[in-house]
């Protein structure tokens, strides 16, 4: 029986040296891309469909001290994912580990999961029609090897484990950390049914640029639960009903490629909630 | 890796366990339980990473002569598998496109190179040092005693024209072989990295 | 590295200063993180908050190259507190020693200068001798002649506060920071180019040995100074002498003044002269006898009065030499003032560069600005194998020699440098054949047997680990080298002797640690001996027990009668005693057998009356010498914003030789210029800017500058700045930020502006190199370049 996983980003750790960033693109043999520097030593603005993992840099000046915070983001892989619930062609599915992955046979790049995702990870590979994004390196992963950024980080801020060991030992580094960094905190474990990829945080989650509170957006949780598993489509009617972010994607014709039914998707994230 | 959600299901057997043996693992059994890892069927060939002196290990994957991956050997003591951004990279430099393929030569004046064989490359080289050798080589000299003031012929079996820089960029053994050849062929003028 | 990157561990603190190592050997990440699980302290020195800043504990903002200026306090501090390790400062140092009454130290000036020459008589630097000719030494250390009197009094200048004026730290923080290094012991201190680039170089460096020597921290598990060294075979090639002022395994470069290898011997003493006919063996094998000296005349010896270091040697392209060849460096980018490069290159008639990819240097002849129909230099390039491509072993910064098999087959023509220059020397060696010309005798009666048509890398390495030149057989360990007869035995390299002995010892892969303590002793092998922390008798008493009963590194069984350890013993004999002259010094490698804190003038083994025959005396080994004063003293950069506040009369090291013609002012140039490296791409970018994914992410070059400068200049993060010097200027982004602070230095603000170096105008990510910036003036000693600070001005372009 496959357990559940974690990945913990402690940032106390991290020196923001990229290795996760390039350790990903050699795993997945993902192509580079053409950068320049967007602010401090940050090149890589977000996630792409050829950029899975990247660091950002945040500075901080305080009372005469500097700190200088320095976050790997990637998919967090929820335990409730918006992406999974918004997607329209039940190519997101969960697997036992607590991973969110992307079925790129059923996907059809309509970029529901892009608008619903909190921290806007997943990206669609305009070419392919697909959306991409980490894949937690699954296929290393149940083959006894450790994801590719985990493998590399050579300062410790990158670990990988089973899931209660790896959440006492977040906790356990949470209360040394917080001897130097009142305001240290976890964050992901109790965010959008608990994310499979933790961090641990010196600061607010707003001072590396995070969402504090992020949540299944309302729209869409209207949309699959409510009136979606009702009935038939009917964009003119529910318009009104799930806000701007379908809206959005309405107006980019995203809809017209939405396969009719998703319901079974939705209760699948019932199903796995909690474990 | 393309497996549906079903597929994942009937292979989550495996233990984390493998985890802590490195790559003690056995990947065709690995790939059996049913996702595919390109790693299968390769054979692991430790290497040393090219950057810094912290002399990290890496791990090339091999299959049918070609490198299929390469990251951190997990056995070697100083680096247990990790690898900073460089070291990551360095899968890309065995087929980079940008790599010179065959030697070069450039005439005096000439704005572009010429491609030409080993064997004409290495007679002009030879040639050349013979050439520079003998018109600057120094049997001896005149040398003035410190301390009593008096002149002395000295055996120097010097080449004055021949100078070589590097390389703390090449194996102990090439390192060694350039001073080596250096000092045979007469030139002290032997510098590299370590100075700056 | 006196220890290892996994011994960082052991480690109670560090202090980083004159290394970044976060981005410039993250390596070292991982195990200083393991000391921290346990509590140790991190001590951050820098010019900027760089990646590595991010993780200590304790940052200090640095004017660059005033690191002497806060060494010297913590000196100062240690000393007048008694902060020391009295046991170890007075039975493994010199402290006791007493210094010549000869020795003065006046207004910036040592003893013994001579202004015309700017070189020091090291004369009077010397120990008072006894009638053995042995080093006096005193009953106690308040002895005014003593060592430590010596180093209390020049010391007592550097006041925490005399230091913030110079180096821009608050004294409260250079304060912690030497309260933080007395309390927590063992530390390490980790080092690189931050500290070698200067003028000051062996200086800056000196105060970490007097530091580290003070407190006990030297052959410790834990207890360390570590050079971290930049390149990942730069410690094999040092080891193998790619430098003009030596031969393999650290033998001094014989010279013109030393007419004999018994010259050589009276001037560098029997412990020099052993290796050296070990050498000439491994070179000429039967054809080196005692009759003909080993074959020593063979070498080319050195012309004092003209024998140019790496950046020295540009200036003699064309005047003296014709034809130069280049492995792996990419020096059109990485010397300073490197604008001098490309036309000493254009001066050359031929240019023989093997490389990876086609370098900037490679193609000099068609650089920005320059006609290719106005260079005359013929070149050629030779596509050599990448490190994966070849077996062969390389030498980590902890001294471990790892070797490596062939992973893949070198791309198209691509071959091994090896191959190369193999094949160099038997095509010269083929047009030299038959000549008698007493000139060609080194090339013809050379051994040079690496194997054919392609050398094998593995026979080399075991020419480098040495032969019984009686049988033919590989010696089997060090030890059967040290006691072999002089002439009887060959090693290329003497440090590596024994490496291959048993079988290739550099390719084991146990890496089990049965200590704990990360010495992996069966991984690989470690020069000298497999001796993982040099000097690790110092981690004994007098009895030769441990001290630290957490950190055993080694002890005296006395049941067995030897040394005993988890690692190898750092002694001359195992088999003595604690208490012998073979057991006893924890130093060996000094003739006085302790730690140096004062670098006194002296050689070894003198004997009190000369011998019978006439002839010079052959003493044992000389003592390494700093040519720029016995003790380390503070200067100002050559190019620097402020006037020395100690000796405003002499502000610079006086003997620091200056390449470029161009120096500024700070009136014309008021900032001060830092360079460096970045974790995302090495060195001159030869490789790292061919590598696609690594340019995304570090795309290009760029100046940082703080806020205030930023105001001042009317400059915006990610707005163009220009940076000038005397020498050249450079277009790059602004990065405006809080890791620079303005600095107060001498009651005047003052600004620093960080530039890393590794862009050329060639590659997949071309862009403006520093180096055009920087300055070639050189430590006196070492030869190392003042790459850290210049000054520059900038304004927005």
């Amino acid at each position: 029986m496959t357990t559940r996983k974690m990945l913990l980003i402690d940032t106390s750790l991290c020196t923001g040296c990229k290795a996760c960033s390039v350790a990903c693109k050699a795993w997945n043999e993902l192509p580079a891309e053409k950068t320049q520097l967007v602010t401090g030593y940050q090149s890589q603005k977000g996630t792409t469909p050829n950029t899975w993992t990247y660091v950002s840099f945040h500075e901080k000046y305080e009372n005469g001290k500097m700190h200088w915070l320095m976050l790997k983001l990637q998919c967090l892989h929820c335990a409730e994912p918006s992406c999974m619930k918004a997607c329209s062609s039940k190519a997101i599915y969960q697997t036992e580990s607590g991973y969110t992955l992307i079925d790129h046979e059923k996907c059809i790049g309509c970029g529901y999961c892009v608008t619903n995702c909190p921290w806007g990870i997943p990206q669609v590979d305009k070419a392919k029609n697909k959306a991409y994004k980490c894949t937690g390196c699954i296929d290393r992963v149940e083959n006894g090897l450790l994801p590719a950024c985990a493998h590399t980080c050579q300062t410790g801020a990158v670990q990988f484990g089973e899931h209660d060991a790896m959440m006492e030992k977040a906790e356990a580094r949470l209360a040394e950390v917080k001897k130097t960094y009142p305001k240290a905190n976890l964050y992901g474990d109790q965010l959008m049914g608990g994310t499979t990829y933790i961090y641990l945080l010196t600061d607010e989650a707003e001072a590396y640029g995070l969402p504090a509170n992020p949540s299944m957006p309302i729209s869409l949780s209207l949309w699959k639960d409510i009136i979606h598993p009702v009935g038939g489509i009917a964009v003119g009617a529910v318009a009104a009903a799930v806000g701007l972010g379908v809206l959005a994607n309405a107006a980019r014709g995203n809809y017209r490629r939405r396969v009719a039914d998703n319901a079974e998707a939705g209760s699948h994230v019932d199903s796995y909630g909690g474990e | 890796m393309m497996v549906d959600r079903r597929g994942f299901l009937k292979l989550s057997g495996l233990s984390i366990a493998a985890l802590a043996t490195g790559l003690g693992l056995d990947l065709e059994a690995a790939e059996a339980q049913g996702y595919a890892l390109k790693l299968s069927g390769c054979t692991k060939i430790p290497s040393i990473c090219h950057f810094c002196s912290g002399g990290c290990g890496m791990l090339l994957y091999i299959k049918e002569g070609k490198l299929i991956h390469l990251e951190g050997d997990p056995d070697n003591p100083t680096n247990e598998g990790t690898l900073c951004p460089k070291a990551a990279s360095l899968a890309s430099v065995a087929y980079s496109p940008d790599r010179p393929q065959q030697p070069m030569y450039r005439a005096p004046g000439a704005d572009e190179w010429q491609n030409i064989s080993w064997d004409e490359a290495m007679e002009r080289i030879a040639r050349k040092a013979k050439e520079v050798r003998d018109k600057t080589f120094k049997l001896t000299e005149e040398v003035i005693d410190a301390k009593t003031g008096a002149k002395e012929t000295v055996t120097v079996n010097r080449a004055e024209g021949i100078a070589f820089i590097g390389s703390a960029e090449v194996d102990n053994e090439e390192s060694y072989l350039i001073t080596k050849l250096s000092r045979l062929i007469g030139s002290p003028y032997h510098e590299h990295q370590a100075r700056i | 590295m006196t220890n290892s990157w996994s011994d960082m561990k052991n480690s109670e603190a560090f202090l980083i200063a004159g290394s970044n190592c976060a981005e410039c050997h993250p390596i070292a990440m991982k195990w200083i993180n393991r000391a921290r699980e346990k509590g140790a302290k991190v001590i951050v020195v820098d010019p900027r908050f760089t990646r590595t800043a991010s993780q200590a504990d304790i940052f200090a903002q640095i004017r660059p190259g005033t690191d002497v200026a806060y060494l010297g306090a913590i000196i100062n501090y240690i000393i007048q507190n008694k902060l020391y390790d009295e046991d170890y400062v007075l039975n493994l140092t010199n402290a006791l020693y007493k210094i010549s009454k000869d020795y003065k130290f006046e207004e910036g000036l040592f003893s013994g200068f001579n202004a015309e020459k700017k070189k020091y008589d090291t004369a009077s630097w010397g120990y008072q001798l006894d009638a053995e000719n042995n080093p006096v030494k005193a009953a106690a250390l308040d002895d005014p002649d003593t060592v430590f009197s010596k180093l209390k009094e020049h010391y007592s200048r550097y006041t925490f506060e005399t230091a913030e004026k110079i180096s821009g730290i608050p004294a409260a923080k250079i304060k912690e920071i030497a309260d933080t290094l007395c309390e927590r012991r063992p530390s390490s201190i980790l080092y690189a180019l931050g500290m070698t680039q200067h003028t000051t170089a062996v200086q800056g460096i000196r105060c970490y040995a007097v530091i580290q020597l003070l407190l006990g921290n030297i052959g410790k598990a834990g207890g360390a100074i570590n050079a971290l060294r930049g390149e990942p075979n730069v410690q094999g090639s040092t080891d193998m002498a790619n430098l003009i002022s030596n031969l393999p395994g650290y033998l001094p470069y014989p010279t013109n003044a030393q007419k004999t290898l018994r010259d050589f011997a009276v001037k560098h003493g029997a412990a020099q002269q052993k290796p050296m006919v070990a050498l000439l063996k491994a070179w000429f094998g039967a054809n080196a006898t005692a009759e003909n000296d080993y074959g020593y005349d063979w070498l080319p010896k050195s012309n004092p009065a003209n024998s140019p270091t790496f950046v020295q040697m540009y200036g003699k392209m064309g005047e003296q030499f014709k034809l130069t060849f280049s492995f792996g460096s990419n020096s059109l980018i990485s010397i300073p003032d490197c604008g001098k490069v490309g036309p000493a290159l254009d001066r050359l008639e031929m240019f023989v560069v093997a490389d990876v990819f086609e370098t900037e240097t490679a193609q000099f002849w068609r650089r920005p600005g320059v006609n290719p129909k106005d260079v005359q230099t013929e070149v050629i390039f030779l596509p050599a194998a990448f490190v994966y491509e070849k077996a062969g072993t390389m030498t980590n910064s902890g001294r471990w020699i790892q070797w490596k098999d062939a992973a893949l087959k070198p791309p198209n023509q691509s071959k091994p440098d090896l191959d190369i220059l193999d094949h160099i020397f038997k095509k010269v060696r083929e047009l030299y054949a038959g000549s008698t010309d007493p000139k060609d005798a080194p090339i013809l009666k050379a051994r040079w047997d690496y194997g054919d048509p392609e050398p094998s890398p593995l026979k080399v390495l075991q020419e480098l680990s040495g032969y019984d030149e009686t049988t033919g057989k590989l010696l089997p360990t060090l030890g059967d080298y040290l006691k072999a007869p002089i002439g009887t035995v060959s090693t290329g390299c003497w440090v590596y002797a024994g490496c291959t002995g048993n079988g290739n010892l550099c390719a084991r892969r146990d890496n089990s640690d049965p200590s704990g303590l990360a010495l992996f002793r069966n991984w690989s092998y470690a020069w000298p001996g497999n001796i993982r922390i040099l000097y690790n008798r110092a981690s004994c008493n007098a009895q030769g027990q441990p001290l630290d009963a957490k950190r055993r590194l080694v002890w005296w069984d006395d049941a067995q009668g030897a040394w005993s350890g988890n690692d190898g013993a750092d002694v001359v004999d195992k088999a003595k005693g604690p208490d012998t002259p073979e057991g006893k010094p924890a130093f060996r490698m000094n003739p006085e057998g302790v730690g140096r804190l004062f670098t006194a003038s002296y050689t070894g083994g003198v004997p009190a009356t000369p011998p019978a025959d006439g002839l010079p005396a052959i003493p044992t080994r000389g003592a390494a010498q700093c040519v720029d004063g016995p003790l380390p003293e503070f200067y100002e950069p050559i190019e620097s914003p402020t006037a020395n506040v100690l000796h405003p009369s002499v502000s610079q090291v006086p003997l620091a030789p200056v390449v470029s013609t161009e120096i500024g002012k700070a009136e014309d140039y008021p900032y001060v210029l830092t360079t460096y490296g970045v974790v995302e791409h090495f060195c001159a970018g030869g490789i790292t800017r061919n590598i696609p994914w690594l340019n995304e992410i570090m795309p290009e070059p760029f100046a940082e500058i703080s806020k205030n400068l930023g105001k001042k200049l009317g400059v915006k993060e990610g707005d163009k700045v220009e940076v000038s010097s005397a020498r050249g200027k450079v277009t790059v982004r602004a990065l405006v930020t809080d890791r620079i602070q303005t600095l107060t230095v001498n009651g005047k603000e003052t600004e620093t502006i960080g530039m890393p170096w590794s862009w050329g105008f060639a590659s997949l990510s071309p862009g403006p190199s520093t180096n055009n910036l920087t300055m070639a003036a050189l430590d006196p000693g070492a030869g190392t370049p003042e790459y850290k600070c210049c000054l520059v001005n900038a304004r927005r372009a």
